[in-house]
């Protein structure tokens, strides 16, 4: 299912000054607190256009936010979050919590497959570094995130035992994501 | 005319009085440096030459050194009081002093003596402009057309001549000029913008004549051969033209101008009135023409708007409907601000709350289906629910406004709207603190929206966080001011220096207050003081319409509502003041914290500095002898930082009449300001302003009760003067108060049957209180009735409660502190009643920054990148 016509999906780019609407939007999807790094981080003008707000409809809903990693003499993108507002997130599972929120409103509209697909399409004309995969972690207990990520033509490549220390399950799939040269 | 004052002192011989010439046009060219040299070559050998003296005087102010130039002029004046040279000069300073009465005396003076037979068009000119300042149009004319006689062939002088005419009231003689002018006229070439204006000034006078005919004639010639290019104009001017000469094209031309902009108010109004349709009386009528226009223009939200204020009933609900649900859907922000006007209509705002309410329940998810919630959009519901909190908190149905907004926020925490609604919702409910919070939420959302900086600054000050608001106003304004506030008076925000002024007044600093609202009048006199120029400028231009345009702007200039609170705040402190001389030698600080008292040293110190680098650079001035241009204008100087001058004023009445004065005229409809008046005019003797503002104060709302409160003031006033008020005036104002309360009545009656007209109303009980005090009843008595403002059956809002407030703290009640409990007791939501440790905490706590913000979480443990498995850790720690 994809947005309602007329809908309007848009992204732009973080800044030092709508980082209070990403902490916002951390704080109510993911079950973390982030240091004062990632938020550093996240504003690197080489990861610009990988860190990402989601609008729908003109209000942010969503968020995207990844890193480049060297390994070796390649450059890898790990996905670090991705969640859309009381949409289940695909990076960690989403807390019991949420349900009390009156809605998952901006479930089911294409936003976490836009936001994915853009990465992706970024990542493929990125030029320097060149990036050779993108990868990220998906706890075991959610087949859900895993599918979402497979239609996007994600592949399981092993199992990181004991990724999460506690949380249960604790161990996560490593998904990854081949960028075709 | 002394005798050192004529001619023969002006002689000099043939090498200095090259020198001479050489210097008036070296000032010309404002090279002052070789100005000043070539003046002191000349008074090297005649050191008592006036004109000399006075040009070199002149030369120094211009190069900022005012004093010393001014005492050069003043000695040159002396030395030769019958040269035009001494007086134009003199009068130049006083312009720059923003004298302008004195200065057009000088050029008067100067115009007498000009011996080339007033061929001087620079001082002609000049008077001009300032006569069109003073408003002096009977001479303004004089002085045009002596400018249009000397040089007949600068066009704009003769526009000049028929803007005077104009503005004197002669439209018939500004209408021959223009006729006269365009006779000389050759070859205009076409699309010459000027000469556009210049005709459209001209069907202007003619409509203003009322010969519609003529200036139709007028206007079709000349947008036929395309003199004039402003093409809107054109169909805007003809078509009332049209329509005020009862032709059948009228209907036709506002259609036209409806098609080329249909979202103008004005354009829409005009066709139906055209068609004699009077939107009260035949609002059937003009539905329908509005519902083709709305066929018409299917986009086009000007006629579905005009429709709603026009429909009534089932149509109203009819036409409602799909206008709220279309701007939910769009997401509109300004929907509930676009429809409040309708609300004084009952049945209006119960419309709107039902349409609102059944739109939420419909796109609410917990009744629509999974399945079909896409085709809702998750948006319409989130500004339902905004539109609706908006509306409760409108109501003062506070509490189901902030549930509204919780739910709302549970949904979408990122939309700014929904903090600054919580804000203002719980500003309204009287919590000055959760509601600076709110705003600051807000905020962080979004730091590049000075909007939102704006209003967070705004609502700290309303929280008496005055140096902390400071800060945020900082993020925007010039990093090099020595104050973010020196930065945003300089750039006249009125806003902010009402705010800061009001914030100062609450917390019993009156000084500062008065300082603020001082800066506010100094910006407006600032305002008036800018037109000057467009007098000169817009005739040169031929801006001619425009100009006429500002020029009515600037003539009701303090009508503007900023301008009316300042001098309303100022005029109050300064009757307090003279009813209680020790408010002005008491404590400053009013309740200062220590911060406060701190910021203040550093700001003292600050200025200090400033003011001894300006010294310095004084100091250093006289030898740096630079062509910097300094101009005439007196730059401003704050030699009363802290408003204590302002303060211990000798004759506070004085100033706030000066505030109020302006208003007399300007604002006569406003019933604050008329009771302000009655306040001073009663106090300065002036019985008769006194009468004649509570009369017009009573013709507005008789039962209005601060007014209430006056008249008993004033019969008591006279009661107990020692010796009468002496005729003509006594009699008088007798005769006048009489009108307004028969002689009859003992005043202790009135007042009662006052209270028993209203007796649910706190404002009535608080008049009622005040008045007993004015009569001179026991405190304890006064205490009494204003605490019977606390009975349930008694409607009582948190501003009136402010004001209770304040007044029991004015007669130095006991039992303030007794009134707050019950207050804070009475109003939940409010803490306008905290005891001030509690206030202390609070406004720490609005300072603190909120759970979604990163600071509480931050910094415990690894950062989640440092170490992809102690995510997991930090997640089983804040879950």
């Amino acid at each position: 299912m994809g947005p309602a016509v007329n809908a309007r999906v848009s992204f732009s780019s973080l800044t030092p000054h709508n980082l209070g609407t990403l902490r916002k939007l951390n704080t109510v999807l993911f079950p973390i607190s982030y240091s004062d790094r990632f938020y550093e981080d996240v504003l690197k003008p080489e990861v610009d256009e990988f860190c990402k707000l989601v609008y729908y409809n003109d209000i942010p809903v969503g968020t995207i936010c990844c890193r480049i990693e060297t390994k070796g003499d390649e450059f890898h993108l790990y996905l670090m979050t991705m969640g859309v507002l009381a949409v289940c997130e695909l990076r960690y599972p989403f807390p019991e919590y949420n349900d009390s929120i009156p809605t998952k409103p901006y479930r089911s509209r294409g936003l976490g497959s836009q936001s994915l697909q853009q990465i992706i399409e970024a990542a493929k004309l990125l030029n320097k570094p060149k990036i050779s995969k993108i990868y990220l972690h998906v706890q075991i207990s959610n087949a859900e995130a895993k599918k979402f990520y497979e239609k996007h033509g994600f592949q399981e490549v092993g199992i990181h035992e004991k990724y999460y220390k506690k949380l249960v399950p604790r161990d996560a799939w490593i998904m990854e994501l081949t960028i075709e040269q | 005319m002394s005798k050192r004052g004529t001619t023969p002192n002006r002689f000099l011989p043939p090498k200095e009085s090259s020198l001479f010439k050489e210097l008036l046009s070296l000032y010309e060219t404002k090279q002052l440096k070789k100005g000043l040299k070539t003046a002191d070559q000349i008074l090297k050998k005649y050191p008592e030459h006036g004109e000399t003296l006075c040009m070199k005087g002149l030369v120094l102010v211009h190069m900022g050194r005012r004093e010393e130039g001014i005492e050069l002029v003043r000695k040159g004046i002396r030395m030769d009081l019958a040269s035009h040279i001494v007086w134009h000069v003199f009068g130049l300073i006083q312009k720059g002093e923003k004298k302008y009465e004195d200065a057009l005396k000088s050029y008067t003076q100067a115009l007498r003596f000009d011996k080339i037979g007033q061929e001087n068009m620079n001082l002609l000119r000049d008077v001009a402009q300032l006569q069109t300042q003073l408003r002096l149009y009977d001479g303004l004319v004089e002085t045009r057309y002596m400018l249009l006689r000397l040089r007949p062939t600068a066009r704009q002088n003769w526009i000049a001549l028929a803007v005077a005419y104009h503005l004197s009231g002669n439209l018939a003689e500004a209408k021959k000029v223009l006729v006269e002018y365009e006779k000389t006229l050759k070859n205009v070439p076409h699309y010459d913008v000027e000469h556009s204006e210049m005709l459209l000034y001209h069907v202007r006078v003619l409509e203003e004549l009322e010969q519609h005919s003529e200036a139709l004639a007028l206007l079709d010639v000349s947008a036929k051969d395309r003199a004039i290019v402003d093409k809107t104009a054109i169909m805007e001017v003809r078509a009332r033209l049209l329509s005020k000469l009862k032709s059948d094209e009228a209907e036709h031309a506002w259609k036209v101008l409806v098609e080329h902009n249909p979202e103008c108010y004005d354009y829409y109004k005009g066709y139906m009135s055209n068609q004699g349709l009077n939107i009260d009386e035949n609002p059937a009528e003009a539905l329908a023409i509005l519902r083709e226009f709305s066929t018409q223009f299917p986009k086009a939200n000007v006629p579905r708007r005009l429709s709603l204020s026009l429909a009534s009933g089932e149509e109203f609900q009819a036409l409602a409907e799909p206008y709220v649900l279309s701007a939910l859907k769009k997401g509109i922000p300004s929907l509930f601000v676009d429809v409040k006007s309708l609300y004084t209509d009952p049945a209006k705002l119960k419309s709107f709350e039902d349409i609102a309410e059944s739109i939420r329940k419909d796109t609410s998810p917990d009744t629509s289906v999974a399945s079909s919630s896409v085709s809702t959009e998750p948006t319409t519901y989130l500004w339902s629910l905004y539109f609706l909190a908006q509306h409760y908190s409108y109501l003062s149905q506070y509490a189901k406004a902030l549930e509204l907004l919780d739910l709302a926020l549970a949904h979408t925490p990122t939309l700014p709207e929904l903090y600054t609604c919580r804000a203002r919702t719980l500003k309204r409910a009287g919590d000055f603190h959760g509601a600076s919070r709110a705003m600051e939420d807000a905020r962080l959302l979004d730091g590049q929206d000075r909007f939102l900086n704006t209003k967070s600054a705004k609502y700290r000050m309303r929280a008496g966080l005055i140096d902390e608001a400071s800060a945020l106003l900082g993020l925007f304004t010039k990093k090099d001011a020595s104050s973010p506030g020196a930065d945003l008076e300089e750039m006249q925000s009125l806003f902010y220096l009402l705010e800061e002024g009001d914030a100062h007044r609450r917390a019993g600093r009156l000084n500062l207050a008065l300082k603020k609202y001082a800066a506010v009048q100094r910006v407006f006199d600032d305002y008036e003081d800018d037109q000057y120029d467009f007098h000169g400028y817009s005739l040169r231009k031929f801006t001619v319409n425009i100009y006429l345009n500002v020029l009515d702007w600037e003539d009701h200039l303090r009508s503007h509502p900023s301008y009316i609170k300042a001098a309303l705040a100022a005029s109050r402190i300064y009757v307090d003041i003279f009813d209680d001389p020790k408010l002005a030698s008491g404590n400053v600080d009013g309740d200062a914290t220590d911060a406060e008292k701190k910021a203040k040293k550093k700001a003292k110190k600050a200025q200090k500095e400033k003011e001894d680098a300006a010294k310095k650079a004084a100091a250093a001035a006289p030898t740096t002898s630079t062509n910097e241009d300094k101009g005439l204008d007196v730059p401003y100087k704050d030699d009363d930082p802290d408003g204590m001058k302002l303060l211990s004023t000798p004759e506070p009445l004085e100033l706030a009449w000066k505030l109020l004065q302006p208003l007399t005229t300007l604002a006569q409809n406003n019933i604050e300001v008329l009771i302000a008046i009655y306040d001073v005019a009663i106090r300065r003797r002036k019985y008769l302003q006194a009468a004649q503002a509570l009369a017009r104060a009573r013709a507005l709302d008789s039962e209005y009760p601060d007014l209430h409160v006056r008249i008993v003031h004033a019969r008591h006033f006279v009661s107990i003067l020692p010796e009468p008020i002496p005729p003509p005036v006594g009699p008088i104002f007798i005769e006048t108060l009489g009108k307004i309360l028969s002689e009859d009545v003992s005043l202790e009656t009135y007042n009662s049957q006052f209270l028993q007209n209203h007796p649910t109303s706190a404002q009535t009980i608080l008049a009622a209180a005040q008045t007993s005090r004015v009569l001179g009843a026991p405190l304890q008595e006064v205490e009494d009735l204003i605490f019977t403002t606390l009975r349930d059956e008694v409607q009582l809002d948190v501003k009136t409660a402010l004001e209770i407030s304040s007044f029991l703290k004015k007669i130095k009640s006991s039992r303030v502190n007794e009134l707050h409990q019950a207050l804070d007791a009475k109003f939940t939501l409010s803490t306008a009643f905290k005891t001030p440790d509690e206030l202390a905490k609070l406004r720490e706590w609005v300072l603190t920054t909120n759970s979604n913000s990163s600071s509480e979480r931050t910094g415990n443990g690894a950062a989640p990148m440092e170490n992809e498995a102690e995510l997991g850790k930090e997640a089983g720690e804040s879950v």
